[in-house]
């Protein structure tokens, strides 16, 4: 029986808020938006048809808030709630009561969110699966059973320390010595426990130089599960992701066929509904990939697989929470694209320091085969509560060079932003690497090759010199002559 | 007469030597581009400006265009924003068939301390100059020997010159005695030119004429080069004289730029010497127009000019160079004591009796900064009296008594025995052999007891009779290029690092200042790069980097709260700048700057000083290495703040909560 939905509430802000609310237009079904104190005149508060405040500036009092959010949709009409990524969009408690307030979720099942949420139960299910799993310890107590767990096992430092809850790179820490461990455990606790309210810890060991892959997943309520291939995350720093491609550099087809067939399996297995993504973690050395997690939410570098596939993500989970059947079949999943993403993070790109404030200026690229996802708009303020994503640039093209050159034409001509600092500079730097031209890069790419990607930021422009010269004009026009003349 | 005779740059010395020596008749180097500006207008005189008459003396024929070095180094990086290097690589393009001059003071090179021979080194190989006139304000010719041997190295040309003044003790044999050590210093007369330096302007024709046919009676080969100032109002019959007695180059400016203080205009110079017989190499139409050029902009710089306008003869006797006047000047006004110049002028006049060296730099500063303290001391003391009084007393002790300090009264003797205790340190040093030997002789003993009080006698076993290049020790140069990156907070090219070298602090923020507003000071005209847009409308369109700009002043808001906005539209698009006023309220940030000091790595906000383990800290725990001492949030993640060593917390400098920037001062840690 088909749900109707004629008014949805996102539960976010920001890039995932705006994108969303793009398909929804699409559709012809208006939105509600929610914001934060500082958020008041954010961009996806503007694009909505109606926005409720629901809190001050701290995400614990508005963004992770599920009882203000439920009812702001309810105050609203909003019938359906979508939760983007991040903040509640994997918290199977705000899921259920969604659903008990009489809502549609537009995700996975409240239960399936608790079994892949629960990062050491969803390896357990994996393995159960016969799916290759990353050697660890679950449910950590203290520093002292690592040690243990390292003794009995046999496994060498790195290993890395996750939130059992988490995602997104918070929470997570590597440690190098076992010196480390005790400080490292502690931390990862406390960012698990501020993040995701849960500071359950599991320990695993470190692939070096791995590489990230992960297959994008859309089942519906019927038993269809497909694939729509995988993309390569490799690129992070800190662990998060800043650059993100599809189809993967890495895999051949023999390779391919064989991670995606395992992503459905699981995803069969547990019997998921909606977009997901099963994450892999390949060992270049050996070529065998091992499960990392489910993510059970629609991602950030979802973009790229649709402008791979020609589909839309967002609408086709939209469709799957009004009951509907998936309107395609695996064998009609044909990738004849190559696409490239950049997540533009307002942070000083030599030390990922945060830099917030306002958005002075703001040219977003345009030409052929650019997309943009974006956040803000010139003028709106980057608060410090927040991620510091506001912006995504995807690039496609017919081959993967094509695409690199497209991205090198949108960051280094068409992008523009003044009033904070971005990691535009060191994006641009790591796709014009040789390295990363050759499709050769680990996950410790960026710390391995700071210096060097650095080095290659573009020195200036003309246009930021005739700013500067402007900006003195300015300053002797309201001031006039000076002493030190 | 039409010059087909170029040297260009890239020619060697010996072959320059060789062309002058084989060409008829005179040839001019233009001061237009560094000692006119210099002499008459603080040096301001902007590139953007000098740079319209590169085309002109691109055909002119000149021997050289002097357009580099003396102080217009330092003003440039002080005051216009611009860097020399720039400068070079900008007439360089502009005007390629002309050899560029530079004024180097021997091992002060362009600052005012004489600098270590690794450090000479470094400099005089890296700046790209043809002509390298090098002078000692001590005539010790033995302070040229670094610069000389690096300038030859590079087949470059030396040139060093003779200061010059007239006085009864600056006989044609003692200027013989130092151009024999300036020949022997280039191994011959083959490969150098040799120049007086007349930079006070006071060589009488006569004198000139003596002294130039002198040196050519005793080395016939040598080119000989006069350089000299306008201020005494005899420039012209001088510059006639020395090239009648056999000077080859003579210096000269364009007619336009001529006020009192800078060199002899350039028009006038070579119809008199025409008129007189002697031929002159150069290309009058392109004088014309570079003449006419200069109007363009002259007018711009009405502000920088000298408040002591006119000539003066009197400067035969207190010699204040040329190229001091208006700065001295301009200092006498903003420290309020315009009024005493007179005064200053005699005490300097009877001041160079007593002490003998020339005035130049560093010296003219030396005895601008010992004179005008010493009057500036009577007058805050005893009034107007006080000052006629000293001038009275010196001038007792010079013309009357001969210097014969055992013949002034008693309390005579006590009173010049405390003129130089508060002379400053340069002064001091100056006596003890700092700067190299001075041309006459140390001053008499009672001038150290005068200067050091009771351990005069201690300070005069510690004088030195060698040269700086022989006593001053080498800079470490790693060490300094630490500093620098620090100071700058980046690597940084040869050329910026020489800047530093020259002037530290300066050279720091000449940099932050083109870091934050570019290449304002070369592309701006000069009135938009001094007053700014005056009214809405008003607009600056300039080229950079090939692509058209155009900056229009749409409206400047009043001031509020220290803050104005000021609305330009830059190339059509509107922007909103928020200036700054002296009465903005500053928040003051404490930075971590000693490695005591604790900063923040990032931005983000302080959830937790201390660590889970033993709670918060305060002033006065012990902290030990790698220990969390604090903790940072921003944007959800954490970064542990650890102890870097075994130490005490001093002061913690924030509060849970605080949003911090990085770099900020969190703690200070004391190690133990």
């Amino acid at each position: 029986m088909e749900q109707q939905i004629k008014k949805i509430l996102i539960a976010n802000r920001g890039v995932p808020a705006v994108r969303i609310m793009h398909t929804c237009r699409d559709l012809m079904i208006p939105t509600t938006a929610v914001y934060s104190t500082p958020d008041r005149l954010a961009q996806h508060v503007l694009m909505a048809d109606t926005a409720v405040h629901i809190g001050e500036a701290p995400p614990v009092e508005s963004y992770l808030n599920m009882d203000k959010m439920i009812n702001a949709a309810l105050s609203t009409g909003s019938d359906a709630v979508h939760p983007g990524w991040g903040f509640l969009a994997e918290n199977s408690t705000f899921a259920q009561k969604v659903i008990d307030a009489g809502l549609v979720w537009i995700g996975p099942s409240p239960k399936v969110i608790d079994l892949m949420g629960d990062k050491i139960r969803a390896k357990q299910i994996a393995e159960k699966a016969h799916i290759p799993t990353i050697p660890g310890i679950s449910d950590v107590k203290s520093a002292d059973d690592i040690v243990k767990w390292m003794k009995k096992d046999d496994v060498a430092f790195p290993v890395m320390l996750k939130a059992a809850a988490g995602g997104g790179g918070k929470g997570m820490v590597k440690v190098e010595r076992q010196e480390q461990l005790a400080q490292a455990f502690a931390q990862a606790q406390s960012e698990a426990r501020k993040s995701f309210g849960d500071s359950t810890i599991l320990a695993e060991k470190y692939i070096e130089r791995g590489r990230h892959i992960e297959v994008q997943i859309v089942a519906d309520s019927y038993g269809n599960v497909v694939h729509l291939f995988e993309r390569e995350c490799t690129l992070q720093r800190r662990n998060q992701k800043i650059i993100e491609e599809a189809p993967s550099p890495t895999l051949d087809s023999g390779l391919r066929q064989e991670i995606c067939f395992t992503a459905v399996r699981l995803m069969r297995e547990i019997g998921y509904s909606t977009a997901g993504t099963v994450e892999f973690i390949f060992d270049i050395n050996t070529r065998r990939f091992y499960f990392l997690e489910v993510n059970t939410r629609l991602q950030v570098e979802h973009g790229i697989t649709e402008l791979i596939t020609g589909l839309d993500i967002v609408s086709i989970m939209i469709d799957v929470a009004r009951g509907r059947k998936l309107p395609f079949e695996q064998e009609h999943i044909f990738p004849n694209r190559w696409a490239l993403e950049v997540r533009l993070n307002a942070e000083d790109p030599k030390t990922f320091s945060p830099s917030f404030g306002s958005i002075t200026r703001l040219k977003t690229p345009d030409g052929p085969g650019v997309r943009i996802a974006n956040g803000v708009y010139e003028g709106a303020d980057i608060p410090p509560y927040y991620d510091s994503l506001f912006m995504l640039l995807m690039t496609a093209g017919a081959d993967r060079s094509d695409a690199i050159r497209t991205m090198d034409r949108a960051l280094s001509r068409n992008l523009r932003v003044e009033g904070v600092k971005t990691l535009a500079p060191l994006l641009l730097s790591i796709i014009r690497h040789p390295s990363f031209i050759a499709g050769e890069f680990s996950t410790r790419f960026i710390e391995e090759h700071m210096d060097e990607l650095i080095s290659m930021f573009k020195e200036k422009n003309s246009e930021d010199e005739a700013l500067k010269i402007a900006g003195y004009v300015a300053e002797i026009s309201a001031l006039g002559p000076q002493k030190w003349m | 007469m039409k010059n087909t005779k170029f040297i260009k740059p890239n020619t060697p010395a010996k072959e320059i030597v060789s062309k002058l020596r084989s060409s008829e008749g005179v040839f001019i180097t233009s001061t237009g581009m560094r000692d006119a500006g210099q002499s008459d207008f603080k040096n301001r005189p902007r590139i953007h400006d000098l740079v319209t008459l590169a085309p002109f003396y691109n055909d002119m024929g000149l021997f050289s265009a002097e357009c580099h070095g003396g102080a217009r180094w330092h003003v440039g990086v002080m005051n216009r924003k611009e860097d020399p290097f720039e400068e070079i690589e900008m007439l360089r393009q502009l005007m390629p068939n002309v050899l560029l001059q530079t004024l180097v003071r021997e091992t002060n090179l362009f600052g005012y301390r004489p600098y270590p021979k690794n450090v000479i080194e470094k400099v005089v190989s890296t700046v790209d100059i043809d002509v390298w006139r090098c002078f000692s304000f001590l005539n010790d010719v033995r302070n040229m020997r670094t610069v000389a041997e690096a300038v030859m190295k590079r087949n470059r040309l030396f040139e060093p010159a003779i200061s010059f003044t007239q006085a009864d003790w600056t006989t044609n044999d003692y200027y013989l005695g130092v151009a024999q050590q300036m020949v022997e210093l280039c191994s011959g007369t083959d490969s150098m030119i040799l120049c007086i330096k007349d930079m006070a302007g006071v060589g009488s024709p006569a004198r000139i004429s003596s002294l130039v046919d002198a040196i050519k009676q005793k080395y016939p080969d040598l080119v000989v080069q006069y350089h000299r100032h306008s201020t005494d109002g005899l420039a012209m019959p001088a510059l006639l004289a020395a090239a009648k007695a056999g000077a080859k180059i003579l210096d000269a400016q364009e007619d336009t730029f001529t006020r009192f203080y800078g060199q002899a205009p350039i028009l006038g110079l070579i119809a008199y010497l025409e008129e007189s017989g002697i031929p002159v190499n150069i290309d009058r139409a392109s004088v014309e127009a570079s003449v006419q050029q200069v109007r363009e902009w002259i007018s711009q710089y009405e502000w920088a000019e000298s408040p002591f306008k006119g000539y003066d003869h009197n400067v035969t006797k207190h010699r204040m160079p040329g190229g001091a006047f208006p700065s001295s000047f301009e200092q006498a006004e903003q420290g309020g004591f315009l009024h005493l110049m007179p005064a200053i002028l005699a005490v300097m006049s009877l001041y160079n009796r007593i002490i003998k060296y020339f005035d130049v730099t560093p010296g003219s500063q030396i005895t601008w900064v010992t004179c005008s303290g010493i009057v500036n001391r009577y007058d805050k003391e005893r009034g107007n009296a006080g000052v006629k009084h000293i001038i009275k007393l010196l001038e007792k002790f010079v013309e009357e008594q001969n210097q014969n300090f055992s013949s002034m009264d008693r309390h005579e003797q006590d009173e010049l025995l405390m003129l130089f205790r508060n002379a400053p340190g340069d002064f001091k040093n100056l006596l003890l052999g700092g700067y190299g030997r001075l041309p006459m002789g140390w001053p008499d003993d009672w001038v150290y007891e005068s200067a050091f009080g009771d351990v005069w006698k201690e300070k005069i076993k510690e004088r030195k009779d060698i040269s700086p290049l022989d006593s001053v020790p080498q800079d470490d140069l790693a060490r300094l290029r630490a500093e620098f990156a620090d100071a700058i907070g980046r690597a940084f090219s040869e050329e910026e690092f020489i800047l530093y070298l020259m002037h530290p602090k300066d050279a720091v923020e000449f940099i932050s200042f083109r870091e934050k507003y570019g290449e304002a000071p070369i592309h701006l005209p000069t009135d938009v790069w001094r007053e700014g847009l005056k009214k809405p409308g008003d607009r600056v369109e300039f080229e950079l980097w090939g692509k058209p700009y155009c900056i229009e002043l749409v409206s400047t808001g009043s001031e509020h709260e220290g803050l104005i906005h000021v609305v330009m539209k830059v190339n059509n698009k509107t922007r909103v700048y928020t200036v700054e006023t002296p009465r903005a309220r500053k928040v003051e940030i404490r930075m971590a700057k000693t490695a005591s000091d604790i900063g923040a790595p990032i931005n983000g906000s302080v959830w937790r000083i201390g660590n889970p383990e033993r709670g918060a800290l305060k002033a006065g725990d012990i902290v030990h290495k790698g220990e969390e001492i604090a903790n940072l949030e921003a944007m959800k993640m954490e970064n542990a703040i650890a102890a870097p060593f075994d130490g005490q917390i001093v002061e913690v400098c924030i509060k849970l909560n605080d949003t911090v920037q990085e770099g900020q001062l969190l703690f200070v840690i004391e190690k133990v």
